[in-house]
């Protein structure tokens, strides 16, 4: 080989060869670890890194924002082949924070779920119980607009419990959880004196001063107990026919003043029988409402500021038949069938008693609906 | 002899300029500019995680910046800084526009869900004034005060629509349609079982006068 020759070959292969070694150290981050952190970045997108691991996403997010850029300054950067590749062992700790707040991430979204769900499961049971006994306790309308509120919470609280927003859940129900202690409480300001011994013993004092005037005078009397819903026909002091009855809207209620819907309790008469034509209910008993005892309550419940100023008293409290148009409603009287209305209005003469009263026992249907809900709201 | 003497003058005045580098005060307050506007824009709400980037990004580059204040300045370097606020800036901007975007399409969702809420309501405000009280039937007041709650929550996506929170104003909205559909069904149930109350009624009524 001629030398011109042997130094051309010899100067390509030292070409090579520097060419060679020179790309070898060239570092690039490894494609696989790249993928890995950018299939982990998407992943943390998707879970809501920033919301559920916000420590850990920033950490994640800040050294992968710090690798890019080392790798964009560092893209030209010519290292020996023996020399250990940093953008590598940068990628592996950022893949580690990835993984890291991804599990962190994971774990707590869970926990947000489950904890989310395991609360609007316990608020939905105890929405049910309350709603139940609000309607054995007919006070619903006590409530006013606060059910509807609290539905439309429990509602809310299912839809951002779908969409994934836990603490929003969480918040709505907190919120409907309030308004349902709210209304125990009010129910128990309102229908605790069903609970109170000395005033259901008073009532049962006027139940048997009732019953035994029926005995005495051998005569008809009606007794109506609020809690029971019950009308009951004493006849010479023995009950000879009890009916379901229905009390007014918000009949539970201690009557206060007119309009409130409330059915009162006390001892009246019947002053007027008002037959078909003489009543827009079928046939009525007129009632002696208000009597000395309803106006001495009333001037003293206005005195105290405890009725709205302008409030009247009120009166027409009957115990009648219902509407010809079934569109009727009773603003705080007494309304039964029309076929118990007939032998009611047969049996009974102007002048008898009608004693409506709360209750005759402390164990009445009020009374253990409200402890029940109560309990339930303590337990 | 003079030559080498002016060869190290500029070799010496070059490093002195290289070494003198300033930090990027501009472009720092540029992209927490762009990162501010991408917030009022409601990235952290309808880009939560992007946003959580642009910030990271704008740690890391402050992290850098206080990295090359520590060194001796004449070995000073702002590029990596440089670069990393001119990306939060882009990206900033990129966020900002999806953001708004994002922010719109929950307006008008919202926007919707409140009038479907509205006219729902409304609704149920016509049917309440045609609701049957009977024996049988829920007081007439507890559907009044469900339709007066219905009423009153209306008022409450306005507030968040004013809020600029969509997602709670359409979560809202639909839970009050929802609502004034199911009071509009039993209100419609017990007309319908007054209608044939009624229709019986006068069926008795007609056979009673033709004997």
């Amino acid at each position: 080989m001629p030398a011109p020759t042997r130094v051309f070959l010899s100067g390509c292969s030292m070409m090579i060869l520097l060419i060679g070694s020179l790309a070898a150290c060239v570092q690039t981050a490894p494609p696989e670890l790249l993928e890995a952190v950018e299939s982990l970045d998407r992943d943390l997108v998707a879970i809501q890194g920033a919301e559920f691991a916000p420590t850990e996403y920033a950490r994640f997010v800040q050294d992968w924002a710090a690798l890019k850029g080392r790798m964009l300054a560092e893209e030209d950067v010519i290292r020996w082949p023996w020399e250990p590749n940093p953008l590598a062992a940068h990628l592996q700790k950022v893949q580690e924070e990835g993984e890291q707040a991804m599990a962190v991430a994971t774990q707590r979204k869970e926990e947000d779920r489950r904890d989310a769900e395991a609360r609007l499961t316990l608020l939905d049971r105890r929405l049910r119980i309350f709603n139940s006994r609000v309607d054995e306790m007919e006070s619903r309308v006590v409530l006013g607009q606060r059910p509807i509120e609290t539905e439309l919470l429990v509602r809310q609280a299912h839809s951002f419990l779908d969409q994934g927003l836990f603490a929003r859940s969480l918040q709505a129900t907190e919120q409907a959880s309030t308004l349902i202690v709210a209304q125990t409480a009010l129910l128990t300001t309102e229908l605790k004196r069903y609970a109170d011994e000395r005033l259901v013993g008073t009532w049962r004092q006027m139940a048997r001063r009732t019953i035994a005037w029926s005995r005495t005078n051998q005569a008809t009397a009606i007794l109506v107990n609020k809690a029971d819903r019950r009308l009951t026909i004493y006849r010479n002091g023995r009950p000879v026919v009890s009916y379901q009855v229905r009390l007014g809207y918000n009949g539970i209620m201690e009557k206060r003043y007119q309009g409130d819907g409330a059915t009162p309790e006390g001892q009246y008469r019947v002053v007027k029988k008002r037959d078909r034509g003489q009543t827009q209910f079928y046939r009525a008993l007129l009632l002696d409402y208000p009597n000395a005892e309803d106006r001495r309550r009333f001037h003293k419940a206005r005195r105290a500021g405890a009725i709205p100023a302008g409030a009247f008293i009120g009166g027409q409290i009957e115990i009648h038949g219902e509407d010809g148009l079934p569109m009727s409603q009773t603003l705080g009287c007494l309304m039964l069938d029309n076929r118990q209305m007939d032998k009611l209005f047969e049996k009974v003469e102007v002048g008898a008693p009608v004693t409506i009263i709360g209750a005759l026992k402390v164990s009445n249907p009020v009374a253990l609906a409200l402890a029940d809900l109560e309990q339930f709201e303590e337990g | 002899m003079k030559q080498p003497f002016i060869c190290y003058l500029m070799v010496s005045a070059l490093a002195l300029a290289g070494g003198c580098a300033q930090p990027p005060t501009d472009k720092l307050t540029t992209a927490e500019k762009a990162i501010n506007e991408a917030r009022a824009a409601g990235a952290p709400t309808y880009l939560a995680e992007d946003f959580a980037k642009l910030e990271g990004m704008l740690t890391t580059a402050k992290r850098e910046i206080a990295e090359q204040d520590a060194k001796f300045a004449m070995l000073r370097d702002y590029d990596k800084a440089e670069q990393l606020l001119a990306a939060v800036e882009t990206d900033a901007a990129r966020v900002n526009t999806d953001a708004t975007k994002k922010k719109e399409e929950a307006k008008a969702v919202a926007l919707q869900a409140q009038q479907a809420a509205q006219e729902a309501v409304k609704a149920t405000q016509e049917l309440v004034k045609k609701a049957p009280v009977g024996k049988d039937q829920k007081p007439l007041q507890a559907i009044k005060a469900d339709a007066q709650g219905l009423i009153a929550s209306l008022s409450e996506v306005q507030t968040a629509l004013d809020a600029g929170d969509y997602r709670v104003a359409q979560i809202k909205a639909k839970a009050i349609q929802e609502k004034s559909l199911a009071v509009q069904a039993e209100i419609q149930r017990a007309m319908t079982k007054v209608g044939a109350a009624k229709a019986q009624k006068d069926k008795q009524v007609k056979k009673h006068s033709s004997r």
